[in-house]
């Protein structure tokens, strides 16, 4: 295979994710693995697996575009770019007349509000604590024993309108136990979880809007989280083919776009 | 290939050096001479009144945002939690006692001297906070030492005459209870020269700040951190005076040739509230590298009173301490920043949601959401701290300040 390739690599605090477009958009590869230690390591992983799905080679890449925490490990990159930016062009793409996007990831949660237009009007990251990402679940989900994909699984079963109260992921992890001890069904503790996550969420929505995406790993792997976010928001709340991709996807996007090679790139500037 | 950005320095940094070592050697030599008095003082309290009546002033804010710069600040504050101190109280008055229960002080290290002056006398006025009362009486407690303070009406819409006079009768206790402290007589012509020597240095220290409005803009904010040290420290001294008609003229200069503190700068931003003194090199580099000038800042315009007359000295006191923008109320606030955004051809604001600071955090009741509907600027609230690195995220906030710029960019597009 010998076309044009634009690789979006985007280094998360969990995940690491690629995704490789060609010349027409088409998404022809794509990978995902964990960052760990070596975030060197996991991006030369996730770019090798993601080319072979594409049947090209290093010398195939035309430009790359890397976003998230670790994005300045990418050595290969042309630019940088936050993810803010490319999960809201990722999930443009999928859906052009998205106003919302938001994204929960391991180590924050971000919401995107895009003009009519499709650019960015304005943006909130949550505070700095746990509340509200995926490190939240996560953690919960392992006092109790439970892998998060099983934490989905109970959430999806409940049957009451349980929330819990509190923000702060210590403090939630007892308030569990206060449930656990009144004698709460798992499953209704479990979604109370995902509804907490929402709540926080929606703290951070500047206006309501009724075009709203979720993106991200938690997104991906927990449907409770859909279905907690559309009881908050009131509204049907879209999720893209790949919402764990959508910061790579929209990385190779901006890669792949004209306009982008115009401009200016902060990542190679040194100081004296 | 890389870009290689010079930074142009600032050249009179040397002579401010220069004076912050003269003025601390002096404070330290006053608190070992026995015929010498140091008076503490807030950073917007009634310092003249002290330097008239021949009170060497010292400024405890200043030792607070030293330890925050110096990165030690964390290393102090527990420990003036562990006697009572709420742990997401006044970094700047944790950090200070918990460095002076651990006997440390940067003092030390960059002067040469013991640490902070034993103060005679401590003065403070509410006018920016409460929290100056109790962090005196630690210490007033401590030396044995009297606390006396002014508490100006707060969150003043339009000041009135009758506020002023309140607080001109607040000045006049206050001369009176020192002079019977220490069996002095205050000078009332001695006050008038010192007030006006505050106040040309004020009126200069404005214009060195307007030479931001200049396209590049000739000074950043944190040039401005730095460089309105003796604004504070020695105001109502003609050493201020001198410094700020040195870097004025360099800075006019700059201006005239076009030279930015920011080269090739492409996005102006204004910086509401403290500033994050232990990250300030980190965030100053990440501005520098989006090539976006941080031209303004309340936090600088804080020292830049109105000029006094030459009529009455305790009236421009009492005026100036409570117009202050710490001492008004919202709609005030949020008219001055406006004219600031304008003043400045500003592209975006950033608030920084302090944690330890409440009263000079101005995103906790709307102003952010309400500056941006009724502008349409971007406008980003970051959290942090001015002086606890606890309170901080460096790659959560500087994603935030990247992703803020991309939304500019895209905007002006």
């Amino acid at each position: 295979m010998s076309e044009a390739l634009y690789v979006g690599v985007d280094v998360g605090s969990s995940a690491t994710k690629c995704v490789i477009i060609d010349e027409t958009a088409t998404l022809v590869g794509h990978h995902v693995n964990h960052s760990g230690f070596d975030y060197a390591d996991a991006v030369d992983m996730s770019i090798r697996r993601a080319l072979r799905q594409a049947e090209g080679t290093l010398e195939d890449i035309t430009r790359c575009v890397a976003t998230g925490y670790g994005r300045e490990h990418v050595k290969m990159a042309d630019r940088q770019v936050t993810e803010i930016t490319c999960h809201a062009r990722g999930a443009r793409e999928w859906y052009p007349q998205v106003r919302t996007i938001i994204d929960i990831g391991g180590q924050d949660t971000k919401v995107i509000r895009l003009s009519e237009e499709g650019r960015m009007v304005d943006y909130r990251m949550n505070a700095k604590c746990a509340a509200g990402t995926g490190t939240f679940l996560e953690s919960t989900a392992f006092k109790l024993g439970l892998s998060l994909s099983a934490l989905d699984e109970l959430a999806m079963a409940s049957s009451e309108q349980a929330v819990l109260n509190s923000y702060c992921t210590v403090f939630a992890g007892t308030e569990v136990i206060e449930r656990i001890k009144a004698g709460q069904r798992r499953e209704d503790i479990s979604m109370g979880l995902f509804r907490s996550i929402a709540a926080r969420i929606s703290e951070m929505l500047s206006a309501r809007s009724d075009a709203v995406a979720v993106t991200g790993g938690v997104a991906a792997h927990c449907r409770a989280m859909v279905k907690a976010l559309e009881e908050m928001l009131e509204t049907e709340v879209w999720l893209p083919p790949m919402p764990q991709h959508a910061g790579a996807y929209g990385a190779a996007l901006l890669a792949a776009s004209q306009e982008d090679t115009q401009r200016r790139s902060t990542s190679h500037v040194t100081h004296r | 290939m890389a870009t290689t950005i010079k930074r142009v320095e600032i050249e009179s940094r040397r002579e401010l050096s220069e004076l912050m070592r003269d003025q601390f050697l002096s404070l330290d030599a006053a608190a070992r001479d026995s015929q010498r008095k140091v008076a503490w003082c807030t950073s917007v309290g009634p310092c003249e009144i002290l330097s008239a009546m021949g009170f060497e002033v010292y400024f405890p804010e200043n030792h607070g945002a030293l330890l925050g710069a110096r990165r030690l600040s964390h290393e102090f504050i527990p420990r003036a939690v562990s006697i009572g101190y709420g742990a997401e109280s006044c970094s700047y008055m944790n950090s200070d006692i918990g460095s002076t229960l651990m006997g440390h002080s940067p003092l030390q290290d960059v002067f040469g001297i013991a640490g902070p002056p034993k103060p005679d006398l401590l003065v403070y006025s509410t006018n920016q906070c409460r929290e100056v009362q109790d962090w005196w009486s630690f210490y007033g407690q401590r030396d044995g030492a009297p606390v006396m303070g002014v508490c100006p009406p707060t969150h003043l819409g339009e000041v009135t005459p009758e506020q002023v006079a309140f607080v001109r009768g607040q000045l006049e206790q206050l001369i009176e209870r020192i002079e019977q402290q220490f069996s002095l007589k205050l000078d009332y012509d001695r006050l008038r020269e010192v007030v006006t020597l505050s106040s040309r240095a004020s009126t200069l220290w404005r214009q060195v700040l307007d030479t931001a409005t200049a396209h590049p803009a000739a000074l950043s904010f944190f040039d401005g951190v730095i460089h309105m040290a003796p604004v504070i420290l020695m105001r109502g001294t003609q050493k201020a005076i001198d410094y700020y008609e040195t870097l004025l003229n360099e800075l006019n200069r700059r201006v005239e040739k076009g030279t930015g503190a920011v080269p090739d700068e492409l996005h102006r931003i204004y910086w509401e509230g403290m500033p994050i003194w232990p990250k300030l090199r980190e965030l100053s580099e990440k501005f520098y590298d989006l090539r976006a000038i941080v031209a303004a800042s309340t936090y600088c315009n804080s020292w830049a009173f109105d000029e006094f007359d030459g009529d009455d000295p305790l009236e421009w006191m009492a005026r100036t301490s409570i117009e202050i923008f710490i001492n008004r109320d919202e709609p005030v606030k949020q008219r001055f920043l406006i004219e600031m955004f304008d003043k400045f051809a500003i592209d975006g604001v950033i608030f920084h949601n302090a944690r330890t600071c409440p009263n000079n955090t101005n995103s906790r009741f709307g102003m952010s959401e309400r500056l941006r509907e009724e502008l349409s600027i971007p406008v980003l609230v970051i959290d942090g701290d001015l002086s606890d690195v606890r309170f901080f995220s460096t790659a959560q906030t500087m994603t935030n300040i990247e992703a803020f710029i991309e939304q500019i960019e895209e905007l002006q597009r």
